[in-house]
């Protein structure tokens, strides 16, 4: 057995051990338990995926030959080890987290329980990421959604909990059948249930049959990814889950819905069609769009929160869209550059997106509320975990020199990339794409100004708020992992853009990394893969003098077009963070030449001259957002449900109310229609119920009848 | 939209010139009583008997005006046979300090936060006219800012009710210096007719130090201007 082979044999044995501790009477030690547990399976993960990733020996196992679905296989290529290996990255602070987070539960809810469905979850993900046939695969997935289910609806005596478990359950149950029929679909050309055969037999299929595979795996997988039009689950479930299990839930679980799309659409059935490419491409940005707009104006942090995930997970899925369409028209270089974005910025998601749940987490842990109108100044109070949130917030709104910002430029990029592209309609298509992605990233930046300014920075707004204190070390520790995981990956992409390089190479067949990160500072003059004049450019430049320095490739990000147009486009977010600094500091230094000799009074804050500012008075959640609001009021379509005026006398008012509601404008479009029709034909059907029992045995009769005859026909 | 343009062109620049050219007509404002020599000393009596304020003094049959208390009432002309004469007139304003000392940090622009320190509204709608298109400050670098924050001048009208001295002392506080206190009005001035009372002070100067007082009831747009320009240092007299 090789070393990726034991080391992955560790961590189901740890994972076993986490449960059967778990297991153990007792409550005081589990939250330590799964917080060391956890960790040594995490680094377990993170080391075998990593050796797969870095050294790219495939590894592959066979476990069971089953008579009618064919051999279990579990393996891992790099398309699993990258996912592994982000998986591990956010398991290892959240077990950390757990340490300090699972104290609030103690003596309230069953840490026992907690722990065996933490380690049992962990371990169907990594089952579910390593199988390499249908059956292993669809049974870690269903295992990974009924757990997931199972750890959301973990806070089980508030009621709307139960109520958000059970969507949660029903549209991951309905994805997971659609994703079963996609698989029996492509298993029809071929006996066997291994991925390897489905390969071999998808060649096979025609395009109908094709068509619907992807569009019952795009949908049943789009489930778990949170995508538009199947997306409600998503904004329902995080606020009921605990802080870490919202961790996961954003920064693991949401990535099995992008690794189906990629192994069914990009490795399985490679997309054979634009148009499919397109649909993808569509979805996504749709869900960006949708995503963020109902981010903006959201209170509740962990709901805001949610709704950012649909957006990362559209402007992923659009970015795996843009690659599927380039690789159908032939284009192989853009397409790597499209999935590398897309991949990367899944990994930057799952890095901020956990680091901003924990923050949540013990915001709501320390405050007791996730309502940003009742928080406010929490910096004076958590300073480092104002600091972290800050970090994370600033790369979720895609600003250098944080890890987002990468990602979403090179996503941006690739779909400036579509002038290479035959067809003006789809030419067009990308260019609308690319300006909602555009819109999107804009109004990120106000929704994470938002959420940081008003649960860390003005007037305490509740009393709460005033007495909250830092929270634990272990969940500080573990939210500083991630932040400067989140800086790593933000300053030093052109080491991560190889490896993911090295992971999409087998779907397009060319590696873009020569293209995207050339290596100036190893490449000699007499390379023959470079343009000369290209390399004795860069070499004027001094470039070859990094060789010294750096041990790899250079610092920029640079695509490479042709003679005419050899740079397309070139950033290096290393080199930005070094002028950054500079320009601070020279900044920093002038003010403080210039104000030298000006003398510095501190005065209390002019509040329009009132003797106490009371927090309502300052700027509010809801008044920040609220030109959103107002700006895209025809999506949001908001319901007046009751509109009360108290009058004294006929022109005097005392007092106005006006509740509105709000209903998502996916659950408005397709859930009503589905739930009215759904009813109506459950009323119809219903009437068979109370019949005699001939006519019963008569509809037993032509059930029959009907299944000889397509049985027959067949 | 054109119609606004072309009636625009039509009634061409209506702007008052002051203070580079001399602007007649103070506004609404009706002037002022002027000191006046009395036939005796009796009369002088009975006529500074009339002021409600006491504003008029008499020293033997000389009346003299107090016009920090003078609220243009109209008293003291009533009577036919000794009425006052009145005086027309709008650069009323008087500095506190000599005039060198005023100008040297304010001779660019002046950022003006208004306070409303009581003040039955006269003074306030006068104050709003100034920066109307007639009077129209910006031409002379001053603007109204919301924020004693980034203001120069600190332009308060009323005679400061028991309720706004809080709010004033800390509007003064929160300016950065060099700062400048200008009183709009008799009652800022003195308390005119309101203080000292129960419920008001006897002018600002009780809280805050004055720079240039603005008599008048109210002072009419070109007495503002003129004691802006006194803080700018723009005047030619005193």
């Amino acid at each position: 057995m090789t070393e990726t082979g034991s080391l992955l044999l560790t961590f189901f044995i740890v994972c076993g051990l986490g449960v059967f501790t778990g297991g153990l009477p007792g409550n005081e030690k589990h939250a330590a338990c799964v917080s060391i547990i956890g960790s040594v399976a995490s680094l377990a993960l993170l080391t075998a995926s990593g050796i797969v990733l870095l050294s790219g020996r495939a590894f592959s196992m066979a476990l069971w030959a089953l008579p009618l679905f064919g051999k279990m296989m579990l393996g891992m290529d790099r398309m699993s080890a990258l996912f592994l290996f982000i998986t591990g990255m956010v398991f290892l602070p959240v077990s950390i987290f757990s340490a300090g987070y699972l104290k609030r539960y103690t003596g309230r809810y069953s840490l026992k329980s907690f722990a065996v469905f933490y380690f049992l979850l962990f371990a169907s993900i990594a089952l579910t990421l390593m199988a390499m046939d249908v059956l292993s695969f669809v049974i870690g997935w269903e295992a990974m959604s009924l757990l997931g289910y199972l750890l959301v609806n973990y806070e089980h005596e508030q009621a709307d909990t139960t109520r958000s478990g059970m969507v949660m359950l029903l549209m991951s149950e309905a994805g997971t059948l659609a994703v079963i029929l996609a698989f029996v679909i492509l298993a029809r050309t071929t006996g066997d249930m291994g991925f390897a055969s489905l390969r071999a037999g998808a060649v096979h299929l025609g395009a109908v049959a094709g068509w619907f595979v992807f569009l019952l795996s795009f949908f049943g997988f789009g489930v778990k990814a949170g995508l538009v039009p199947v997306n409600s689950w998503l904004p329902m479930a995080h606020p009921v889950a605990p802080g870490n299990v919202s961790a996961i839930l954003s920064g693991v679980i949401l990535n099995l819905g992008i690794y189906g799309i990629v192994r069914i659409n990009a490795d399985i059935l490679p997309i054979a069609g634009t148009g499919q490419g397109l649909v993808v491409l569509l979805i996504g940005t749709l869900s960006a769009l949708v995503g963020i707009l109902y981010a903006t104006p959201e209170d509740d942090m962990k709901k805001m929160l949610a709704h950012s995930s649909i957006e990362n997970m559209g402007i992923v899925t659009a970015g795996l869209g843009a690659g599927f369409v380039f690789l159908t028209s032939g284009h192989p270089v853009p397409a790597g550059l499209a999935f590398i974005a897309a991949l990367y910025h899944m990994t930057n998601h799952s890095l901020y997106k956990a680091l901003l749940f924990l923050g949540a987490g013990s915001v709501d842990m320390q405050v007791g509320s996730r309502h940003m109108q009742g928080l406010g100044g929490l910096i004076r109070r958590m300073p480092w975990t104002a600091l972290f949130f800050l970090v994370g917030a600033l790369s979720i709104a895609a600003l250098p020199p944080f890890n987002g910002f990468v990602s979403e430029w090179l996503t941006l990029q690739t779909l400036l990339q579509c002038a290479v592209l035959p067809s003006k309609a789809v030419k067009i298509t990308f260019a609308l794409c690319g300006a909602g992605l555009a819109l999107t990233a804009a109004l990120a930046v106000t929704c994470f100004v938002k959420a940081f300014a008003m649960n860390f920075l003005g007037k305490e707004r509740s009393e709460k708020a005033a007495k909250a204190a830092e929270a634990a070390p272990s969940m500080t520790i573990s939210m500083g992992i991630l932040a400067v995981a989140c800086f790593l990956f933000g300053i030093l992409p052109t080491y991560v853009i190889p490896a993911m390089d090295r992971v999409v190479q087998p779907y397009v067949h060319v590696s873009a990394v020569d293209q995207l990160v050339p290596p100036f500072f190893t490449v000699g003059r007499g390379n023959d893969k470079f343009d000369r004049t290209f390399v004795a450019d860069f070499h004027k430049l001094g470039a070859q003098v990094g060789s010294r320095v750096l041990p790899g490739r250079g610092l920029v990000i640079m695509h490479r077009g042709g003679k005419r147009n050899p740079v397309i486009f070139a950033m290096s977010p290393a080199y930005t963070v070094a002028v950054l600094l500079l320009l601070l500091g020279g900044t920093f230094l002038i003010i403080r030449l210039l104000t030298r000799r000006r003398s510095l009074t501190h005065g209390p804050a002019w509040s329009g001259g009132l003797g106490r500012l009371p927090p309502e008075m300052t700027y509010s959640a809801t008044g920040f957002s609220n030109p959103v609001r107002v700006i895209f009021r025809g999506i949001f379509r908001p319901v007046t449900v009751r509109d009360a005026r108290e009058t004294v006398a006929n022109h005097f008012r005392s007092a106005i109310r006006k509740d509105q509601l709000e209903i998502h404008m996916i659950d408005r479009l397709f859930g009503k229609p589905i739930v009215h029709y759904g009813r109506r034909l459950a009323e119809r059907l219903g009437r068979m119920h109370s019949g005699r029992v001939n006519a019963y045995a008569a509809y037993v009769l032509a059930a029959l009848l009907a299944v000889l005859l397509i049985q027959g026909l067949a | 939209m054109l119609k606004w343009v072309r009636k625009g062109l039509r009634a061409g620049i209506k702007t008052t010139g002051y203070p580079h050219t001399r602007e007649s007509a103070p506004g609404i404002s009706p002037g002022r009583p002027a000191a006046m020599l009395c036939d005796g000393p009796q009369e002088a009596g009975a006529v500074a008997g009339r002021c409600p304020t006491g504003a008029l003094s008499n020293q033997g049959n000389m009346i003299r005006v107090d016009h920090r208390r003078c609220v243009h009432c109209g008293r003291c002309r009533q009577d036919h046979e000794h009425a006052m004469a009145w005086e027309g007139g709008y650069e009323w304003a008087g500095g506190r300090k000599a005039p060198g000392e005023m100008a040297a940090a304010f001779s660019r622009s002046l950022h003006i936060r208004i306070l409303d320190a009581g003040a039955c509204g006269a003074c306030l709608s006068e104050i709003k006219q100034i920066s109307s298109p007639y009077y129209n400050i910006h031409r002379l670098g001053f603007f109204i800012t919301p924020t004693p924050r980034t203001a120069d001048v600190l332009l308060v009208a009323g005679p400061l009710t028991d309720p706004m001295r809080l709010p004033l002392e800390r509007c003064y506080a929160a300016m950065p210096d060099p700062k400048r206190v200008v009183a709009v009005g008799a009652c800022a001035v003195s308390g005119g007719i309101f203080g000292p009372s129960f419920a008001a002070a006897a002018g600002i100067s009780q809280c805050v130090p004055v720079d240039i007082e603005i008599p008048g009831c109210p002072p009419p747009p070109l007495a503002l201007l003129h004691a802006l320009l006194m803080v700018a240092g723009k005047t030619k007299q005193t």
